[in-house]
């Protein structure tokens, strides 16, 4: 024990001294190569250069080089640009000094050993640097700093040629979009396909004016950050209009004190809209509790004690979702939910009346409003997911393809186009290097195929 | 049945008529029997109880309905003038009253315990009668209106649009086959009735209405002219209530047709003087014409003869076929087979001979001809 | 009036006071069945200067009584009862429609609920629905009430809340209507009926609004108890026994005619609605019946024995022909029209016939443009039947996890044109087509039945008379409107769905009095001869996706009676669709039209 702290002690102070002897004797790495990387804004370059010839396990079993560190320095962008224009100046005037202080020069970074590149995230766009790598080693030894063979700029793109495959997506559905906006405000006509929880809510807001009961309007247990929420409020807000029409007395139990705030608003809103200032009541709209049971037992007595004629579960709903509707079923209600909870829509379903699944729930708000703006973007966001279900499809079968007749180059070709390409970041263009990956892979195979032809012929006769 | 009933419109020289001006309520009779009445005076008024404005109460103070009686600052009859207090909530320890002022102007009518909603009169809105044709007043019904009588020449439209005017006849263009254009059409008619001959256009009526002549008559119109003149497509020949501020009334009938002579030359020979007209049309099951009446000063010293019985289709008679393919020509009746014929259209119906002006003769159904009476 | 036994019953007169004619019917007890034997017209005699409906109906009878060599009406100017060997009927019935018929306002708290449910009853009464007030009809309450006064109905029916549901909304209408004081149409001396048919909990603050103002409150059990159920017998009753009481008499003669009756006088429509249901109820069938006059279009349909009726006020042949052609829209109405017409005249022409609307089509050009109108005039009348006549609204539903993706609002139609059997045409552009082929054409066009229906006519517009018979003597009725009110046409046998054009839609097989099989292709019509009482078994092979009652692509056999047209095969498949193009719809149409012969003649004159 002591033995190790005074070990440890003479290490500390023994340190100094060692860094600064700063002793070249390892052999540094080859071949330096800097390049912008390309479709960024300015901000990379990327280093690469070939590993030290030491840079291996002795046959001790220690290790000679720790791993390399990255020097850069600025140099003036016209002599970078006539020496890249060039590139036969060489390291030169530009390099890093024979006699380059290792201390005095803090490296942009560092990287463990067997390792051959850097990504340099920190750099001026349009500057022009000089990089240079050291390998380091134990006790402070260094090696040689090799320049690489041209400073190298960072340029800003404009596009990002990786992703044009998405721009180009995006771009078809906006026009779409923009097409169908269009189109619905000139009057022309975008069919939704009904939606049976939506027609009904008029029959069930009516159903409460004629039994003389209130609607019960359930908003979720989340906050209104969620999205679910949101849109069980752009329901709401419907369903507050229909009350209005029909004089019919809504009631909206929350769980948050924020969604209280929008439910009144919105219900006012909507009462306003309909010339019915004098019916809405804001005493109709409260906070019961944050706690999700706490919350479940008030809707349900409010339930059993009011017995509303009609309720709305619309938003976000996690184990009361069926304790509410098998009670609201039990005093005869007519039901109503709107959730995305994928767990809780086949009670949803089984207990009430009508269920909005999803993205029906999402699309509510389009359906309701007839509003040509959400209409024209709801038919152009259908055509994004049948894009996708297209591309689904196809890399799917190119996939299953693939490895039935791996040997097909148009097929593994297209395979990959699709996921390197169309869904990855490779641009429109196909990557060389993948493909001349894929044609040694293919080149093998067809060499294995060769060895293989006589039994695999035998077989097909 | 050698005789057979085909009601006509009715023109003619002479005859009396007689009119009930009625009230929609009850209310005064303003005139009494015998008094000699011209077509401007006010004969009877009333006044129709005023808008209803129910407001429910009982949601602004967020009150139970029964409650909303007590709170009440008018009581059921009183008046009540626009932002007035209606009703004051009792509030908390005499605090946090809600006041609910008044949004109408009238008399609260009701307060509803069960509903919680006061009804607000709005002012009585006063109903005037007026004479409509200059006359004499032979019979009044005390509380509701009175008749009018008087020796007028007489010519029923077949159709028309807008309600009860008067004016002075006006007679544009020479014939009575003459288009009714724009630039028959001048500044000085205003409020005159204007009578042109064959269809009138509707350059013309805009015309008609800008410079506010009363009345525009003529034997024909375009039904899409009549469209653009009322701004939809009239679906059911119910009229009179329109508020286009000029009565229009085609004698004829729709498209290119011009108004029969004898009803041309005897409203030219009232030139300038004063005629009442009605454009009401109601053709349905108690039927209603347009109406043009002129008072006449002095009644000819006799009617003539008549030659026929009233709505009687004798050989003889002269009528207007009122249906395509010979549709408006008029000519005279020169057979009444009693068989009934096969149409054109495969029906059997029973049908006359009509000699046209011309010497031409066709076969006719019954039903698509009218007498003109005489 | 006193009990009556049907089997004493021998000779029965009836007669229908129309707005114009007063029919009369004899039907007589011959060789073990009921047949109509003789019939009377005479004008209707409710305006002045005669001011008495009894002298119509006595003119019409007597006209009876000379064809029949039978005194009917007795020395004192009243029809003899009850009858001897060769005098007098054993009961006298009448319906009425004269003075407009029975016109009605109605209220109810929601439109689509007990509103709807009141015009039902009413409808069903036979009356005219001038308007329906409700909570949610969109106008403020002022304009309710202006329109309120404007109207001037014969009585007006107010319902509302379910028992035990809202009470302050049926006080709130209550409180529309009472103040708007609304006039009977009839005179100024009788106070408003006032039916109230809603949440009986509100009876007693609903009486209490009605209390002064001069009104005639009744009060009857609620029309909609629940809102899964309808109850709509005891409204319906209240409204034939007011009919009776205050409107009839005060029309002029009706109190004497009243006595004379050994039936209550009823609306004609409710009497029309009252056969077909028996009739449906009796064979067991879905029955559609269309009355289509000069200013009103009357659909009546029974499914399911769910009796329904709707009055499209506004589409008729004469009054309301205009109307016609502005909500079908011209281009809809020359579609059915093989030739090219000069719109602009063709306009006019429409305006014309509603001024004068008593004139009838000359040449062959003209009624088929009245047929054109006729076949949108119907066709649209059938789309508000069809709106009207559906499953309860508001009702809860039940359902199971399966109904995850096929959730059905309820208040769905229940008029199903594939279970319709039978489709009674009247009125005067149906009833006196120049063909029978004209009219038999005109239904499928407008109605567009599915599968094998038959197709008939009221002969004489005999259907009110039986109406009110059936309500004494059913048997009688139904054996009359069988034998010889209906004049059948034949039977349709249309496919469903889309049939490729050119490509087979179905084939057919037909056994029995007549043999005969063959194909129809998609967009074909054909006319098979069966003759009036002839009967066949037809074998039907549907195309896949072709339904013809059993389900696409199924086999179908049914027994198919004759009629004057005989048996009509169409394979222009549902729903009917005319090709855009003016020219080529031309062609089509002229083609169906030649196939079912339906203009003979014209086809040489127009097809030049």
């Amino acid at each position: 024990m002591t033995r190790a702290l005074v070990l440890l002690l003479a290490l500390l102070v023994s340190l100094p001294s060692v860094t600064r002897g700063q002793v070249v004797t390892l052999a540094g790495p080859t071949d330096v190569f800097a390049e912008d990387v390309p479709d960024d804004i300015g901000g990379q370059v990327l280093v690469k250069w070939s590993l030290s010839s030491e840079d291996h396990l002795a046959a001790d079993g220690s290790r000679p080089i720790n791993g390399y560190a990255i020097y850069r320095k600025v140099v003036p962008s016209a002599l970078a640009l006539e020496s890249g224009a060039e590139a036969a100046a060489g390291p030169g005037e530009l390099g890093f000094a024979d006699d380059f202080d290792y201390e005095a020069n803090q490296p942009v970074g560092t990287v463990p050993y067997s390792v051959s590149q850097f990504l340099d995230e920190n750099v001026e766009p349009d500057v022009a640097y000089m990089y240079g790598i050291a390998a380091t080693g134990p006790g402070g030894t260094y090696s040689p700093v090799s320049s690489a063979a041209a400073p190298v700029i960072a340029k800003m793109e404009y596009i990002n040629q990786g992703k044009l495959w998405f721009f180009i997506i995006m771009m078809i559905i906006s026009i779409v979009i923009v097409y169908f906006v269009f189109y619905a405000k000139r009057g022309g006509k975008i069919k939704v396909r009904p939606i049976a929880g939506l027609e009904a809510v008029t029959e069930a807001v009516g159903r409460s004016t004629e039994m003389g009961k209130p609607v019960l309007f359930v908003p979720g247990i989340l906050d209104i950050n969620d999205i679910q929420t949101v849109a069980g409020i752009t329901v709401l807000s419907n369903v507050a209009r229909t009350a209005a029409q029909y004089d019919a007395e809504l009631k909206v139990p929350t769980a948050r004190s924020l969604v209280m705030t929008t439910a009144r608003e919105t219900v006012e809103a909507a009462y306003l809209g309909e010339g019915r200032p004098d019916a809405y009541n804001e005493d109709n709209i409260y906070y019961l509790t944050d706690e999700q049971f706490g919350y479940t037992a008030g809707v349900q007595g409010a339930m059993v004690r009011e017995k509303p004629a009609a309720c709305f579960y619309m938003g976000a709903f996690y184990a009361e979702s069926l304790i509410l509707a098998e009670t609201a079923n039990s005093i005869g209600a007519i039901q109503i939910a709107g959730t995305a909870m994928p767990s809780q829509l086949p009670f949803f379903v089984a207990a009430c009346d009508y269920t909005l699944i999803g993205e029906e729930f999402f699309a509510a708000s389009a359906y309701l409003s007839n509003d040509p703006e959400q209409l024209g973007s709801l038919k152009g966001q259908d055509l994004g997911k049948v894009i996708a279900a297209f591309l689904l499809i196809l890399g799917c079968l190119l996939a299953t393809l693939a490895t039935v007749v791996p040997a097909s180059k148009p097929i593994r070709v297209a395979e990959l186009y699709i996921k390197n390409n169309v869904l990855g970041e490779d641009g429109l263009v196909p990557n060389e290097l993948k493909i001349a990956v894929l044609d040694g892979e293919l080149n093998r195979l067809m060499e294995a195929d060769q060895d293989a032809q006589p039994a695999i012929q035998e077989g097909g006769n | 049945m050698a005789k057979a009933y085909t009601p006509g419109l009715l023109v003619t020289q002479h005859k009396k008529h007689r009119i009930m001006r009625r009230l929609p309520i009850a209310g005064e009779v303003r005139v009494q029997e015998g008094d000699q009445v011209s077509a401007d005076n006010i004969v009877a008024e009333t006044n129709l109880p005023g808008d209803v404005h129910p407001i429910n109460l009982a949601n602004q103070m967020s009150l139970p309905p029964a409650d909303v009686v007590s709170c009440m600052l008018k009581k059921e009859g009183e008046p009540i003038a626009l932002d007035e207090p209606l009703a004051q909530s009792k509030g908390l320890f005499g605090m946090f009253k809600t006041i609910v002022h008044s949004r109408f102007e009238g008399t609260v009518e009701t307060v509803s315990p069960v509903t919680g909603q006061v009804i607000v009169r709005g002012a009585p809105l006063p109903v005037q009668v007026r004479a409509y044709i200059s006359g004499k007043v032979v019979s009044v019904a005390p509380g509701e209106g009175c008749e009018i009588e008087t020796d007028v020449a007489y010519v029923q439209g077949i159709f028309g649009v807008g309600g009860e005017t008067h004016g002075t006849i006006r007679v544009v263009g020479t014939s009575h086959d003459q288009d009714l254009t724009p630039d028959l059409v001048t500044p000085d008619m205003e409020g005159c009735i204007v009578i042109g001959g064959a269809r009138m256009t509707i350059e013309a009526i805009k015309k008609a209405q800008e410079i506010k002549v009363a009345a525009i008559i003529s034997g024909g119109i375009d039904d899409q002219d009549l469209k653009q003149l009322l701004g939809y497509d009239l679906g059911v020949a119910i009229t009179g209530r329109e508020e286009l501020g000029i009565t229009v009334i085609v004698t004829e009938g729709f498209g290119e047709i011009s108004m029969a002579e004898r009803t041309f030359a005897m409203l030219h020979d009232f030139e300038g003087q004063d005629a009442s007209v009605n454009g009401a049309t109601q053709i349905r099951a108690g039927v209603m014409r347009p109406e043009i009446i002129v008072p006449l000063n002095s009644p000819p010293a006799s009617d003539k003869n008549k030659k026929f019985e009233e709505g009687q289709l004798e050989t003889g008679r002269q009528l207007r076929v009122i249906r395509d393919p010979w549709f408006g020509m008029i000519g005279t009746v020169s057979g009444l087979p009693t068989e009934p014929h096969v149409l054109g259209s495969g029906s059997k119906a029973r049908v006359l001979e009509v000699t046209f002006p011309s010497g031409e003769k066709a076969i006719v159904p019954r039903a698509n001809v009218e007498l003109i009476e005489e | 009036m006193t009990k009556i036994d049907p089997d004493q019953i021998k000779v029965i007169l009836a007669t229908d006071c129309g707005s114009t004619t007063t029919k009369a019917i004899l039907i007589q007890y011959v060789d073990g069945e009921y047949r109509q034997t003789h019939r009377g017209e005479a004008p209707t005699t409710v305006e002045k200067p005669f001011a008495d409906v009894t002298m119509g109906v006595v003119n019409s009878v007597t006209e009876i009584g000379e064809l029949a060599g039978r005194q009917l009406v007795g020395d004192d100017g009243r029809i003899i009862t009850p009858a001897t060997d060769t005098a007098g009927c054993d009961i006298y019935i009448s319906t009425s429609s004269a003075g407009g018929g029975l016109q009605m306002m109605v209220a109810g708290v929601i439109a689509e609920m007990t509103a709807a449910s009141a015009k039902r009853a009413a409808l069903g009464a036979g009356s005219i629905v001038m308007d329906v007030i409700a909570a949610n009809d969109g106008r403020r309450p002022h304009d309710q009430i202006q329109r309120i006064r404007d109207l001037r109905p014969d009585m007006i029916l107010i319902s509302g809340g379910t028992d035990g549901g809202t009470a302050d909304k049926v006080v709130q209408i209550s409180e529309l209507v009472a103040p708007a004081k609304p006039q009977p149409r009839f005179g100024s001396d009788y106070s408003m009926p006032i039916i109230y048919a809603g949440n009986k909990d509100a009876r007693d603050a609903v009486s209490e609004v009605f209390s002064e103002g001069g009104f005639d409150l009744q009060i009857v059990d609620n029309l909609r108890p629940v809102l899964e159920r309808e109850n709509l017998g005891p409204a319906r009753d209240k409204i034939h026994d007011i009919f009776l009481e205050h409107v009839m008499a005060q029309a002029p003669g009706y109190d004497k005619l009243m006595g004379w009756t050994g039936a209550p006088i009823m609306p004609t429509p409710g009497a029309v609605g009252d056969i077909l249901q028996t009739v449906a109820r009796i064979q067991d069938i879905n029955v559609v019946g269309v009355d289509i006059g000069g200013a009103t279009t009357d659909v009546f349909s029974v499914f399911d024995k769910t009796f329904n009726r709707t009055v499209s006020a506004n589409l008729g042949m004469s009054y309301s022909i205009s109307n016609v052609c502005a909500e079908a829209t011209m281009p809809n109405v020359l579609r059915w029209v093989p030739f090219d017409m000069n719109e602009r005249e063709l306009r006019n022409h429409v305006k014309n016939k509603m001024i004068r609307p008593t004139t009838i089509p000359q040449t062959k050009e003209a009624l088929m443009f009245e047929q054109a109108v006729a076949r949108e005039a119907l066709r649209l009348a059938y789309k508000q039947h069809k709106e009207f006549a559906t499953t309860l609204k508001g009702v809860q539903q039940q359902r199971t996890v399966g109904d995850t993706f096929s959730q059905q609002t309820s208040g769905q139609t229940i008029v199903n044109n594939m279970a319709l059997d039978l489709l009674v045409a009247s009125g005067g552009v149906l009833s006196h087509a120049p063909r029978m082929h004209q009219t038999a054409m005109m239904l499928i066009d407008a109605f567009e039945p599915e599968g094998v229906t038959m197709l008939a006519k009221d002969s004489i517009f005999m259907m009110p008379h039986l109406g009110v018979l059936s309500s004494v003597h059913a048997k009688a009725a139904e054996q009359v409107f069988d034998r010889d009110c209906l004049v059948y046409l034949g039977t349709s046998v249309c496919a469903a769905g889309q049939p490729k054009p050119g490509k087979l839609c179905f084939k057919y097989e037909l056994t029995g009095d007549k043999t005969d099989s063959g194909e129809i292709t998609g967009g074909e019509m054909s006319l098979l001869p069966l003759d009036q009482g002839e009967t066949g078994t037809i074998t039907l092979s549907p195309a896949r996706g072709i339904n013809l009652g059993e389900g696409p692509g199924k086999k179908v056999q049914r027994t198919v009676h004759g009629g004057t047209v005989g048996l009509i095969l169409d394979g222009r498949g549902r729903p009917l669709a005319l090709p855009e193009d003016r020219s080529s719809c031309q062609s089509t149409v002229q083609k169906w039209l030649n196939a079912l012969e339906v203009y003979v003649e014209e086809a040489q004159a127009v097809g030049v």
